[in-house]
C-alpha cells in the first residue's frame, strides 16, 4: 500500500468529523461546548496533517482537500466577536461620539462644505427667485413645490406619504455617497457635499418663494436633526479617507488608508444608525397629521438631543 | 530545488499564514463569479420589495386607502434592503450573503479571519464608490489591477472574497481506457519525478477527459522531451500524435500512474 493511502486511511475519520462540525453550524458559538473543543483539537491535528502531506508531496487533490478544510476551520475557529446588543450599546454610548470628536476637524470641514452652499443658494433663491431655475430643471422645482402645496395637518394619509419612501431612499443614498466617494482622494465627498447643499438650499428657497414655506419646514424639521447631521458626519468620514490617501505619513497610500479604517468605520457606523433613526422619523412621524406646533417642539428637542449627544456622550470623567 | 509550498504561484491564489504556522491557500474569486452572486442577491431583494409592496397595496385597497403607516413600513424596508442586506448577512453569517452562499463565496479578512460588523459596513458602503460612474465600472477596473481582485470597498476594509473549495477526498486518477498491465510494465517503476512535475502531471491526467485528443497530444508533446531524455528506454517509438491509445498524452499518463503506483481503477474511498 502506498504511504499516502495509509495516511488517508488513518486520518480520514477525523477530517470527516471536522467537516461535519463545520457544516452543522453557521457560527462556532452555536455549537455545543463539547463540539467546540473537539473542533479545536481536530483543527490542530489537521494542521499537522496538512504540513505532513505537503512535505511528503502527496497528491494535489488530497492537498486541496486538506487546504480547503483547514481554511474553513480556521475561518470559523478564529471567529470575529458576534454581534450583541451589549456591544451595540457600547458603540452608541462611547465609541461613536468619541471617534467623531477625535476626528472633529473633518466633520467641521464637511459641515462647512454642506451648510455654506446651502445657505448661499437659499438666500440667492429668496432674493432672486430666478436663481432656482438656473440651478435645477423647472419640472423638478414645480414637482417639489406641488408636493408641499398642501399641509399635512389634520390628515390621516396622503400623497406626501408616498413621497416619504422616495425621500428616505434618496436621502440615505446622499449621505452614503458623500462618504463613499471620499475614497477618491476626498474629491467625491467635497463634490457631493457642495452639490447637495446647493440642491437642498435651492429647493427649500423655491418652495418658500412659492408660499409653502411652513409646510416644507414642518415636514423636514423632525428628521432633519438626524439626517442633515448624518450627511455631514458621513461626508467628514469621506474626507478623512481622502486625507489619509493624500497625507500618508510615510506609509504606502493603501496602508495609510487602512490605518484609518477603524475610526472611519466607527464614525460611518454611527452615521448609519442616525440615518436609520432619520428614516423611521421620516417614514412615520414627518408625514403624519400631528399639529405643526407639536412637530416644531419635538424637532427642537431632537436637535438639542443630537447636539448634546455628539458633544457630551462618552466623555471620560476628569479626576 | 524549490518545493511547491515555497513558490509564490502566479495564480488567483492567496496564501495566509495561520497561528499554527501552517499556510493555507485560498482561491480568490474573480469578477464574473462575484457578479453572479450579486445578481442573485439583487433578485432576492427585489422579490422581497415586490411581495411587500403587493401586500401593502392589497391591504390598502381593502381598507380603501394607503396609510402613512404602510408607506413608512415600505420606506424603512427599502432602506434596509438597499443598505442593510449585505452588511447584516455578511456580518451575521460570517461573510456570506445568500447569493455568495449559492456560488460558494465567502468574504474573509486578509488573514483568513471572518469579517466583523465594521468591516462589512465599510466594504458595502464603499459600493457607492465602486459603482461609479455606473454599473460598478470603477470597481471592476480596481479589481483588475489588484492580484486579489479587491474592489475599493475590500481595500478599505482589508477584506477579500474567496471561493470555498469543497473538494472530495479520495477521487482517484482515472484513465480511459484503463491501462493494461503490459502498458504499465513497459514503464519504469521508479521514475524520479520532482514535486512540481508530479503536480503538473497529476493536473494534466485529471483534465485528459476534458481535452480533445489532438490538443492533449499537442500539450503532452511540449513536455515530452523533458521526460524522454531521462527515460530513453521507455520513450522509444512514441508517435508524435496518434490514437488516444498510443499518443504522447497516453504515455505521460502511464508514466505518472506507474511512478505513483496508484491503481487508477481503485474504487472511490468515500
Amino acid at each position: 500500500m502506498h504511504p499516502q493511502d495509509h495516511f488517508v486511511a488513518a486520518r480520514k475519520a477525523d477530517w470527516q468529523l471536522l467537516d461535519v462540525l463545520l457544516t452543522q453550524a453557521p457560527a462556532l458559538h452555536r455549537l455545543a461546548p463539547a463540539s467546540i473543543s473537539r473542533a479545536g483539537a481536530l483543527y490542530r491535528s489537521l494542521c499537522s496533517d496538512l504540513m505532513r502531506a505537503r512535505s511528503a508531496g502527496y497528491d494535489t487533490e488530497l492537498l486541496a482537500y486538506l487546504d480547503g478544510l483547514a481554511a474553513r476551520a480556521h475561518n470559523m475557529l478564529y471567529g470575529a466577536r458576534p454581534l450583541s446588543l451589549r456591544s451595540l450599546g457600547g458603540f452608541v454610548a462611547h465609541a461613536f461620539p468619541r471617534a467623531l470628536r477625535a476626528n472633529g476637524r473633518f466633520f467641521a470641514i464637511a459641515t462647512l462644505l454642506f451648510v455654506v452652499p446651502l445657505v448661499l443658494s437659499l438666500v440667492a433663491t429668496l432674493v432672486h427667485p430666478e436663481f432656482a431655475p438656473a440651478v435645477l430643471p423647472q419640472e423638478a422645482l414645480d414637482a417639489s413645490a406641488e408636493s408641499y402645496a398642501e399641509g399635512l395637518e389634520g390628515r390621516e394619509s396622503g400623497s406626501d406619504a408616498t413621497m416619504a419612501g422616495f425621500y428616505v431612499y434618496n436621502n440615505v443614498g446622499i449621505a452614503f455617497r458623500c462618504f463613499a466617494t471620499g475614497v477618491l482622494f476626498g474629491l467625491g465627498s467635497m463634490f457631493f457635499l457642495v452639490y447637495n447643499g446647493v440642491v437642498i438650499g435651492t429647493v427649500l428657497g423655491w418652495v418658500i418663494v412659492q408660499g409653502h414655506g411652513t409646510n416644507i419646514l414642518t415636514f423636514v424639521c423632525g428628521h432633519g436633526a438626524f439626517e442633515l447631521t448624518a450627511i455631514c458626519i458621513a461626508g467628514g468620514a469621506g474626507l478623512q479617507m481622502g486625507y489619509a490617501l493624500v497625507r500618508t505619513e510615510g506609509r504606502t497610500r493603501l496602508g495609510s488608508l487602512r490605518a484609518q479604517a477603524p475610526a472611519v468605520g466607527t464614525i460611518v457606523g454611527g452615521a448609519a444608525i442616525m440615518l436609520a433613526i432619520a428614516a423611521a422619523i421620516e417614514g412615520f412621524w414627518s408625514p403624519s397629521g400631528v399639529p405643526a406646533p407639536v412637530k416644531w417642539t419635538v424637532a427642537g428637542g431632537l436637535w438639542l438631543l443630537v447636539i448634546a449627544y455628539l458633544a457630551l456622550a462618552g466623555r471620560r470623567r476628569v479626576p | 530545488m524549490v518545493t511547491p509550498s515555497t513558490v509564490e504561484r502566479l495564480d488567483t491564489i492567496a496564501s495566509v499564514d495561520s497561528p499554527e504556522q501552517v499556510r493555507f491557500e485560498y482561491r480568490v474569486a474573480g469578477p464574473a463569479r462575484r457578479a453572479l452572486a450579486y445578481v442573485i442577491d439583487l433578485l432576492i431583494k427585489a422579490a422581497v420589495l415586490i411581495v411587500l409592496g403587493g401586500l401593502l397595496v392589497v391591504g390598502g385597497v381593502k381598507y380603501d386607502q394607503l396609510t402613512g403607516w404602510s408607506m413608512g413600513v415600505y420606506a424603512v424596508v427599502a432602506f434596509a434592503m438597499e443598505w442593510g442586506y449585505n452588511v447584516l448577512f455578511e456580518s451575521l453569517t460570517s461573510g456570506r450573503t445568500p447569493g455568495k452562499r449559492v456560488l460558494r463565496l465567502r468574504v474573509v479578512k486578509e488573514g483568513g479571519h471572518p469579517i466583523g460588523f465594521i468591516d462589512a459596513l465599510l466594504r458595502n458602503l464603499l459600493r457607492a464608490a465602486d459603482f461609479l460612474p455606473s454599473g460598478y465600472a470603477l470597481g471592476v477596473v480596481v479589481m483588475g489591477l489588484d492580484p486579489r481582485f479587491r474592489r475599493l470597498g475590500d481595500l478599505m476594509a482589508g477584506t477579500m472574497v474567496v471561493v470555498e473549495e469543497h473538494s472530495h477526498l479520495g477521487a482517484a486518477v482515472r484513465l480511459s481506457p484503463p491501462p493494461t498491465p503490459q502498458e504499465l510494465a513497459a514503464m519504469p517503476s521508479a521514475a524520479r519525478l520532482e514535486p512540481a512535475e508530479r503536480e503538473a502531471l497529476d493536473l494534466f491526467v485529471r483534465r485528459l477527459d476534458r481535452l480533445g485528443p489532438a490538443r492533449a497530444d499537442e500539450l503532452a508533446g511540449l513536455v515530452l522531451p523533458r521526460f524522454a531524455d531521462r527515460l530513453p528506454a521507455a520513450a522509444t517509438g512514441i508517435p508524435s500524435s496518434g490514437s488516444p491509445r498510443t499518443g504522447p498524452a497516453r504515455w505521460l499518463a502511464l508514466l505518472y500512474l506507474r511512478a505513483t503506483e496508484r491503481r487508477p481503477t481503485a474504487p472511490r474511498s468515500d
